[in-house]
């Protein structure tokens, strides 16, 4: 039998050793090579790149990042009080970077990028809708892995894998805004350089990365707030249906409004907040509850999600025959512009997906084209969609 | 050779094969992803699994115990929770060791409750460890208030240490080089990995060349001939289920401490890897039968699949599908086998054809 299991154990690590001759790594380009590639990749033009609803790919916000004095202690602050998330809010805005891998400058053609996104979702696939876009204008190779369903374990085992297959550029979206501090610093020590997107780390996150680029979430929010705040009369309770535990969106899209509202509407009041996992049968029923605790005090309910939250909330205030309740959320899902257009829903806010995608890749060719001075975040711009707009975002990207 | 010695030595080898059948579904799993997925077959890529496996590695120890033993331990996932949450939430105030002993006695004390419900109140131990597992996970969602607690200060020193190599950096192989030699010493051997292997070797030893281990196969094979046997049989239900939450617990609360992170997620969503690893591992659903080494090599199958499926691009959905399929695969197999086998052992060719030549 010992015989047996060491004969086994040879033959497998005969062919472990056997396969892993075949490996060919080499990748060298001639100094005549890089610099055609540089021109060739210089020369790409994608400001004329349109989304799938005939938007611009290619946009941002290009206000200055002027973040205010950082309070002394913010976590000694309340949470209801906007210093409290502070680095939340102005995260990478003012940090130093590390000593970051330096730009290669011969271009974008040929180059590999993998993308690592959170989870598989209508909008993360108009994400890399729009990645790809970019990605084939520069011929770059996109590789994309998703970390099932949001799981930090799975996107910690594939940024190890990032690592030993050394890809020219990774963008990653974090699964979890603090537990992604370990895997950009080892990613960084490995000498890969790092793009993150769309969900935005912790600031102490952000020096490992080369820049950062997404929706300005927390921009985005208090802007709805105010929207929120007029439709209300700027008086009357409110419940926050908060996005999934562990992601930045999770505290941006509860405490910005909390925050906002306290600010501009001293009247309104936050009745209760609770996540729902963005699904519209685990959203029915707490929404059904708030109705029956809070009765007419509710007067209107923010969502994280304009899709599968949204749809939990409308049905739960049809049943109720509680219609008058004012709904904002986060979009731009056909879910949510066709309750726009139904008046379920009174304002989202605008969240181009494709582009959300295309503006990481177009920042990682500018790096691989010598561009060193990025900012250190890039938003794209902002803007909240009512009843009134609603026919310039359609048809919906996701 | 005769007919029937032919027949004789593909039954022998079919049964050699049975008996090595997950080690040569490990086997086939990395030749296959070798050949075909890129990166692979590299030093760094095979840390990557071997680490991948040694996160679940002690969750997966503690119910393959649990289950010899004849019950179910779902609370295995948030054991593992516990342990990582706790472990980053005490350090700063009780240390690195004393929040390790902490996340570990606060996992036995789990399957303690465990298995006092199961043995003594006689509920089954599916009910009591789904209630467990909802509870210590909602309990631990709130003391983290539903998020990630980092290390302590931003600190990464033990996280390195726990990722670095145990013979020291001698042995590292230079910038550009990845030589296999290296990568053994520096890449795969790791702390984490060690602690991970140790409980293996540990929990093997128990189970196979001592009379208690070889209790916990007696008490899954048969309860009642156990307690006929002097077993003491609640003891060892009770004993199974502090074991198999202590280990988990200590397990997360490594993964935590080498990640620098504490995660809801660490557990949570390792239950369903582990489950399948137990299974493929050759471990009775019914108890009695079964190894802890099966469960590795299940688990680092499994590991290298979803991995090479991730080398070649394919996204989340096959790699959950091909888990499946390969479980639902082994299950099948099983059936088959267990009826090729029992029909095999009523045939006794030898003695139906005495029978004729006595009739004739």
């Amino acid at each position: 039998m010992k015989r047996r299991a060491v004969l086994i154990a040879m033959t497998m690590a005969a062919a472990m050793a056997a396969i892993c001759g075949c490996q060919d790594k080499s990748n060298a380009k001639t100094p005549e090579q890089r610099a055609a590639d540089l021109k060739q990749s210089l020369a790409v033009d994608v400001s004329k790149l349109k989304s799938s609803n005939n938007q611009p790919l290619i946009i941002m916000d290009d206000s200055p990042l002027n973040p205010p004095p950082r309070p002394a202690d913010p976590a000694a602050l309340p949470e209801d009080d906007a210093g409290h998330w502070y680095d939340m809010e102005y995260a990478g805005w003012r940090c130093t970077k590390e000593d970051l891998p330096k730009s290669p400058a011969d271009g974008a053609k040929g180059k590999t990028v993998w993308c690592l996104r959170h989870m598989d979702h209508p909008y993360t696939t108009a994400y890399v809708n729009g990645m790809q876009k970019v990605a084939d204008a520069y011929g770059i190779n996109l590789k994309v892995l998703t970390a099932d369903k949001a799981d930090v374990n799975v996107q910690s085992r594939q940024v190890d894998q990032a690592i030993n297959a050394r890809p020219d550029m990774l963008i990653i979206l974090p699964v979890d805004a603090v537990a992604v501090v370990p895997m950009l610093r080892k990613l960084k020590q490995a000498g890969v350089p790092v793009i993150a997107s769309n969900l935005i780390p912790v600031d102490e996150a952000m020096k490992y990365v080369l820049t950062w680029s997404g929706p300005d979430d927390w921009g985005q929010f208090r802007m709805l707030a105010r929207e929120f705040a007029k439709r209300m009369n700027y008086e009357g309770g409110y419940c926050i249906v908060r996005h999934m535990a562990g992601g930045s969106c999770f505290n941006s899209r509860t405490w910005s409004v909390v925050t906002e509202l306290k600010k501009i509407a001293p009247k309104m009041k936050c009745l209760d907040m609770q996540t729902t996992q963005l699904k519209a049968e685990q959203t029915t029923p707490v929404v059904a509850g708030w109705i029956a605790k809070y009765g007419p005090e509710l007067k209107g309910i923010v969502s994280a999600d304009d899709s599968g939250a949204q749809i939990g909330i409308n049905d739960a205030c049809a049943k109720a025959g509680r219609e008058d309740i004012i709904r904002v959320a986060a979009g731009n899902s056909k879910v949510g512009m066709d309750f726009i257009k139904a008046g379920k829903l009174h304002a989202i806010t605008y969240q181009n997906a494709e582009a959300d995608g295309a503006l990481p890749m177009k920042l990682a060719a500018d790096w691989f084209n010598g561009k060193t001075d990025l900012k250190p975040v890039y938003y794209l711009p902002k803007h909240v969609i009512t009843a009134k707009d609603v026919d310039k975002y359609l048809p919906a990207q996701w | 050779m005769t007919p029937d010695g032919a027949g004789s030595f593909l039954w022998r080898s079919l049964l050699l094969a049975h008996r090595w059948r997950v080690w040569i579904l490990c086997a086939a799993i990395f030749g296959v992803m070798g050949a075909v997925a890129p990166h692979f077959a590299e030093p760094g890529n095979f840390a990557n699994i071997v680490k991948g496996a040694g996160t679940a590695l002690p969750a997966a120890i503690g119910f393959t115990l649990v289950l010899l033993a004849g019950q179910l331990d779902l609370s295995v996932g948030s054991a593992m929770t516990m342990g990582g949450m706790l472990v980053m939430g005490l350090a700063p105030r009780l240390g690195w060791a004393g929040a390790l002993a902490v996340a570990a006695a606060a996992g036995c004390a789990q399957g303690l409750a465990n298995g006092l419900l199961v043995s003594k109140a006689k509920i089954n131990s599916f009910i009591v460890t789904l209630g467990t597992m909802l509870i210590v996970y909602n309990a631990m969602a709130i003391y983290s208030h539903g998020g990630t607690i980092p290390a302590p200060k931003g600190d990464f020193t033990l996280s390195d240490w726990l990722q670095g190599p145990v013979v020291g950096p001698v042995f590292a192989p230079r910038p550009g080089q990845s030589g296999w030699a290296g990568a053994w010493l520096t890449l795969w051997l790791t702390p984490r990995n060690f602690v991970a292997i140790a409980l293996l070797a540990a929990a093997w030893v128990v189970l196979r060349l001592t009379p208690v281990g070889r209790g916990f196969y007696l008490l899954g094979g048969n309860r009642q001939t156990a307690w006929y046997s002097g077993l003491s049989v609640d003891g060892y239900i009770i004993g199974a289920f502090v074991i198999s939450a202590g280990v988990s617990a200590f397990g997360g609360a490594m993964v935590a401490m080498s990640e620098a992170a504490g995660s809801l997620e660490v557990g949570d969503r390792s239950l369903m890897t582990i489950v399948a690893a137990v299974i493929i591992g050759g471990t009775s659903m019914e108890g009695g039968k079964g190894s802890v080494v099966g469960s590795a090599v299940a688990l680092v199958a499994l590991t290298a699949l979803t991995n090479g499926l991730d080398c070649l691009g394919a996204g989340y959905e096959v790699n959950l599908m091909s888990s499946g399929l390969v479980l639902a695969l082994v299950i099948l197999y099983d059936a088959i086998w267990l009826h090729v086998r029992r029909r095999k052992l009523g045939q006794r060719k030898d003695l139906l054809a005495e029978l004729t030549r006595s009739i004739s």
